[in-house]
Formats: C-alpha cells, structure tokens, sequence
C-alpha cells in the first residue's frame, strides 16, 4: 500500500475519531445484546431476523472505522477453531491441486450454491430467517438460495436425493435447535480451500439464540471417508440488522474464464 | 507526521486489514497479481453493475499518450451498496476524472485490472475491492 493510501486512510480514520481523545471512537461498534431472547408462542426461542455474519449487524467490509471487535465470524473470547483432520488419501488429494485449480474449484467462483453447512462457514452476505411453530425458513442473500426446514419432527428420509442443501430433521435440545442434515450434492464443499466431502457426509447445525441481537450457529461434520474424526466448528457469530435482503442473480461471471485461461497457460509452461 | 496522525494510519491499516478476509470468499492472488499494483488516472465511460462483480471502464492515456479503455473489478454490488459506494454513485461520475488503485491480471489479459481503492471527483477515499498491497 503506497503512503497515499495509507495517508488517505488515516484521515478519513481521523474524521471519525474525537479530538483529543485517548480511545477512537470507532463509527461501527460492537452490538449490545439487545434484550432477552424473543419466543415464539411455542415458548422456543424466536430465531427470526436479518442476520449479518459479524458482530456489528451491518455490513462492515470496505468501511472505515470498524471497531475489530465487530469484525470476527466466531464467538469472542472461545478457543481458536480446530483444524480438521483429514484422512491421508484426502489430504493427497487436495494438496496436488494448483492455487488455480483449487480456485477453479469454489462454489462463489463457479457460481453454484455454497450449500450446507458453507452457508455458514464461507459466506460474507447476509441471511434472513423467517421463522413459525414448526418451520424455519432460511432466505440467503447470496445467489438468491432459500431453504425449509421442518420442525415437525419427520425424520430423515431413507433414500435421500442429492441437494445443495440436504435433506434435515430438526429438533429442540431446551434452547438449541439441532438440525441433521444428508444426502448433499457432491459439487459443494465445506470450506473453500478444497476440503470435499463424501456421499457419507452427515451435518449437524446447533443454533442458539441467546439475546435479541445475537444468533450462533454451530455445525459439527461427520464423514468418515474424508475426516479421521469428526469435525466441530466454533460458534459462528451472527448479529441482527436491518435493511434489505439484496437480489443476488449471478448473471455476469467473467472469472470462471479468465481462471480457466490462467489454467491453460500454466500447463502450457510444464 | 505526529504520533497521533502515525498512531490512526496504523490502527484505519489494521481496521481495513482485518476488513479483508470478512469478503474473501474467493481468493484475490488466484485471479490478480498483487506485485503488480498501481495507480490509474483516467475518465469513467460505462458502468456494468451486474453479479457476482459490477466492472466499470475507464479511458486511460498510456505512457505514450494513446487512450485505451481499461476494465476494473470491483467488490459485489451487494457489498457496495453497504459501504455507500452504489450504482448511484458511478452514474453520477460518468464522464469524470476518476482515481483507481489496482492490479494487473495474473493471466496476462491486458487493459483489465482488479480496483481496490479508488476516488471519484469528490476526492473521498472508497474500498471498492479487495486489499491487494
């Protein structure tokens, strides 16, 4: 970053900052909890709202100003996520791809839908939940996915198709909604750094609502053929807002060709 | 520049630092080659503001004074919109001088670039794109 930028910065930093004082006054804070969890008639909590993946409830990317406590996507103060253990053959796997190829691989590049449990793991947008006694309904900003989730208590199914998001069956542990999720589409991946999954994969989303402006989500992802064990994310931190849900279409995707040019250039050069 | 002005340049670079990854759901060193960064200088002619990344275009004089129009990538329009920087905005300076920081494309392709900052003729610095140097 040239001096320019970085003295550009610093005084649009400055306009936001008090005269004299000791601390900056950052102009995007921390969100206070908000009050006590809402409940729905079912005396569940409300998992209801426009949820931001960040402590702030408002978009904080290219925005000057932002305190870093409202930046992270994983509840403060709790130990550092653990890496997943991969077995050896996917480990292999994953480490012959070039950075090219590992791109050339990714939902957002690929403009296919991030799918669960990624929804929750890689995404920087926005999603809405609606939710009713016996349903949740999940609206994500990006590329205009939705998804239902009964709460019914049907189980899983037996035989189940292939889909983006899985099939689910929910139920209530007191406050935690736990959702059992499989049968996942094999194009979708759980993180964006070329960790795959099997037809094996199971999820299990726990999501908690624990004051007005708060919703954590948890998943924990079993796949035996892939991990040597399974794998526990941290609380994902998710903070109320407001505002629009956007229209996400991807209809303009240059970067699938110009990766690809890139990829031939590369095996031209071997 | 004083340690107070030094002291607010370090923590806006943290602050914008640490504001990278939150978008990063790609990555920008696969596509765009962030040794090759630089300043661009030129009119803003047209404004394609579609998903996953609007791209305006820019007449830009080269070193030997031969205008040449350059497409520049920016962050989604949904990320846009949220940091004040809308298709409003860009309509508006069409036809302006319009500064732009950004980087050459790692496959070579010419007059394309990614922005990262970038001001219009208000002189208000904008992130429009991901960090890249």
């Amino acid at each position: 970053m040239n001096t320019k930028v970085i003295t550009g910065l610093a005084l649009s930093f400055l306009l936001s900052v008090s005269a004299g004082a000791q601390k900056p006054e950052y102009t995007i804070k921390v969100m206070p909890p908000g009050g006590p969890t809402p409940r729905l008639a079912d005396g569940h909590p409300d998992l209801t709202g426009h949820w931001f993946p960040n402590g702030a409830g408002q978009g904080v990317s290219g925005r000057f100003g932002v305190d870093p406590a409202a930046l992270g996507t994983s509840e403060p103060g709790t130990p550092r996520e653990e890496r997943p253990q991969l077995q050896p053959w996917a480990e292999a796997k994953i480490k012959a791809m070039t950075p090219t190829e590992l791109e050339l691989s990714k939902s957002s590049v690929n403009c296919l839908p991030r799918g669960v449990p990624a929804i929750w793991l890689q995404n920087p947008y926005t999603t809405m939940m609606v939710h009713k006694p016996g349903l949740l309904v999940q609206l994500y900003e990006v590329l205009n996915n939705w998804r239902v989730i009964h709460l019914d208590g049907r189980p899983l199914p037996k035989n189940p198709e292939p889909f983006f998001h899985g099939s689910s069956a929910a139920r209530w542990e007191g406050d935690t909604l736990v959702v059992e999720s499989v049968g996942f589409d094999e194009r979708t991946y759980i993180m964006p750094n070329g960790w795959f999954h099997s037809e094996d994969l199971k999820v299990t989303e726990r999501y908690t609502r624990p004051s007005m402006n708060y919703l954590y989500v948890q998943v924990t992802v079993d796949d035996p053929k892939v991990l040597v064990k399974p794998w526990t994310s941290s609380r994902r931190r998710w903070t109320l807002g407001d505002g629009e849900v956007y229209e996400f279409y991807c209809t303009n995707n240059k970067e699938l060709e110009e990766l690809q040019k890139l990829r031939e250039q590369e095996l031209q050069k071997k | 520049m004083n340690a107070r002005i030094t002291g607010a340049a370090a923590i806006a670079l943290t602050v914008l630092v640490c504001s990278s990854p939150v978008v990063a759901h790609h990555s920008f060193a696969a596509e765009w080659d962030s040794t090759k960064c630089r300043e661009f200088t030129g009119t803003l002619t047209k404004l394609d503001w579609q998903n996953p990344h609007p791209y305006f275009y820019m007449d830009i004089k080269d070193a030997d004074g031969k205008v040449e129009n350059w497409s520049f990538q920016a962050y989604s329009p949904v990320t846009l919109r949220r940091n004040g920087t809308d298709r409003q905005v860009f309509l508006d300076n069409i036809g302006k001088e319009v500064w732009v920081r950004g980087c050459l494309a790692r496959n070579e392709k010419v007059h394309a670039a990614a922005a990262g900052t970038l001001k219009f003729s208000d002189g208000v610095l904008r992130q429009v794109g991901q960090l890249q140097d």
